[in-house]
């Protein structure tokens, strides 16, 4: 079982580090996108809203897949070469940043209406107040759904590595060795070890935040 | 300049829908002077109060303070910055300690040196009498204790103007009174107020001018005790009566 993964470890170590790489790409762009389009969403002005709407509608309802294979050959084939990394990560963070900026949205309404009065009548903007006190206590009470869908991506990203074939990553190295193995169940239960020990870090790394930073009301 | 009135309200209107709340209120308020004011639930104190900060936008009329008309648009949150809220429901910032709510707006707001607004913070709670909770978070506090950071938290931007929205409603009869105590003192150091409560023997005893409200009309104004001994609309003299023998 074991001499799989030693005998291919630098594949499979490889292939890890190209996930973790997508991974913490994807999810700086998710969560600076998903921010910026929740403020959209939640802006005083119904064209911001709108636009934000318009980008969560799309993102959410195109397949992954679908937004892989046009952020990569279609816009190759349109004379667009932007390469497999960069489609990749971007394909992912904005995908995911749909899902990100529908959560903060939800936390952002749990915030009352009284803490916006409040800052107002501090005398900061209502962009100063969604900076400092909406967003941060949205972030707090979304600490837990964030993680979820942190989770979700990681696991999303096994998607990126199989349809960009440029990409060796996990999923995409662990095929690598089981066509050149045939030890097709042991290959790929080390493929799963791998993401596990990544969505396991995720998880201890949200359930540590939610501890830190949970609110008290 | 300065010997103009603080707030002046003139002809104001507002309505929600077809639920007409001002119907025409006029006002001035003196520099110094402390007004009460009045009214049964739903006569539109609280309306009236939040359009002097510009939370809510009078239909029509004319509100100024401190010379300026308080109006939607750019100015609006340096004037707001001038003049303290303190809400029923405190409303203080979950996420931050009691000093960092008293220190934000200072030092993102005004500019001032985060050092020189904890050394300020810390003397304002102080003299609310609750210096020891500095490093505690809102949720670990009593109701009155939060309200009385609420009041620090205004007085942190040296505001003109301090305006109280039945500050004491949400209390627990036992801690009323220390709330109250800020507030009396700090109308005999010469703030200028406006109080929606319904604390009478408060209004008897600091305000200059109490205001009875209803039907979104100042119906009677006049010097509390006046108020109290001969109100001359039947629906002041009901409101005296309910709140007095109760
Ligand atoms: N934001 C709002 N939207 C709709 N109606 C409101 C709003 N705020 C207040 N009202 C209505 O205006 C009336 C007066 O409210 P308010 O000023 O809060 O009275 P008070 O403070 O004297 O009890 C009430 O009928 C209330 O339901
Ligand atoms: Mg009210």
């Amino acid at each position: 079982m074991i001499d799989v993964l030693t005998e291919h470890w630098s594949e499979f170590s490889s292939g890890w580090w190209v996930t973790v790489q997508i991974i913490a790409g994807s999810f700086g762009i998710a969560m600076v996108v998903g921010t910026f389009v929740a403020a959209f969403r939640i802006a005083p002005n119904k064209w911001l809203q709108r636009l934000g709407g318009l980008y969560v509608e799309v993102f959410r309802n195109i397949p992954l897949l679908v937004l892989l294979f046009i952020s990569f050959a279609g816009l190759r084939r349109a004379g667009v070469d932007i390469g497999p990394w960069v489609a990749g990560i971007a394909s992912l963070g904005l995908y995911t940043a749909a899902y990100v900026a529908e959560a903060l949205r939800s936390g952002v309404f749990s915030v009352g209406k009284g803490q916006i009065e409040a800052s107002l009548s501090l005398g900061f903007s209502y962009a100063e107040t969604l900076r400092r006190i909406v967003l941060p206590q949205a972030f707090r009470t979304v600490i837990a759904p964030l993680g979820s869908l942190t989770i979700a991506m990681i696991k999303n990203s096994a998607i990126v590595g199989v349809s960009l074939l440029a990409l060796p990553d996990l999923l995409k190295q662990a095929r690598v060795v089981s066509a050149r193995t045939f030890q097709t169940d042991e290959t790929f239960f080390w493929a799963a070890v791998g993401y596990i020990i990544l969505t396991g870090a995720a998880t201890l790394i949200f359930r540590a935040l939610e501890k830190r930073f949970a609110i008290a009301r | 300049m300065s010997d103009q009135n603080l707030v002046e309200l003139q002809g104001i209107h507002k309505a929600f829908g077809d639920n007409v709340v001002l119907a025409g209120v006029d006002l001035s308020v003196a520099r110094g002077e402390v007004i009460v004011i009045a009214g049964p639930s739903g006569s539109g104190k609280s309306t009236m109060l939040r359009c002097v900060n510009g939370l809510e936008t009078a239909d029509r009329g004319e509100i100024t303070f401190d010379g300026r008309p308080v109006k939607p648009g750019k100015g609006l949150s340096a004037l707001r910055a001038e003049i303290g809220f303190v809400f029923q429901q405190f409303h203080l910032f979950p996420h931050m300690s009691v000093l960092d709510n008293i220190v934000l707006a200072p030092v993102k707001v005004k500019g001032i040196a985060r050092d020189a607004a904890r050394t300020r913070g810390q003397e304002l709670l102080e003299r609310v009498g609750i210096a020891e909770k500095a490093h505690q978070f809102p949720a670990e506090l009593s109701g009155g204790q939060q309200q009385r950071v609420a009041i620090a938290r205004a007085l942190a931007m040296d505001p003109k103007l301090m305006l109280f929205d039945e500050p004491t409603s949400a209390l627990d009869p036992e801690m009323i009174r220390e709330v109250l105590d800020v507030m009396r003192d700090l109308a005999r150091e010469g703030m200028t107020m406006l109080v929606v409560t319904h604390e009478m023997g408060f209004a008897r005893e600091v305000c200059d001018r109490l205001v009875f409200i209803d039907g979104g009309l100042i119906v009677e104004e006049g010097p509390p005790a006046e108020f109290f001994a001969n109100a001359q609309s039947e629906r002041a003299r009901e409101f005296v009566d309910k709140i007095i023998h109760h």
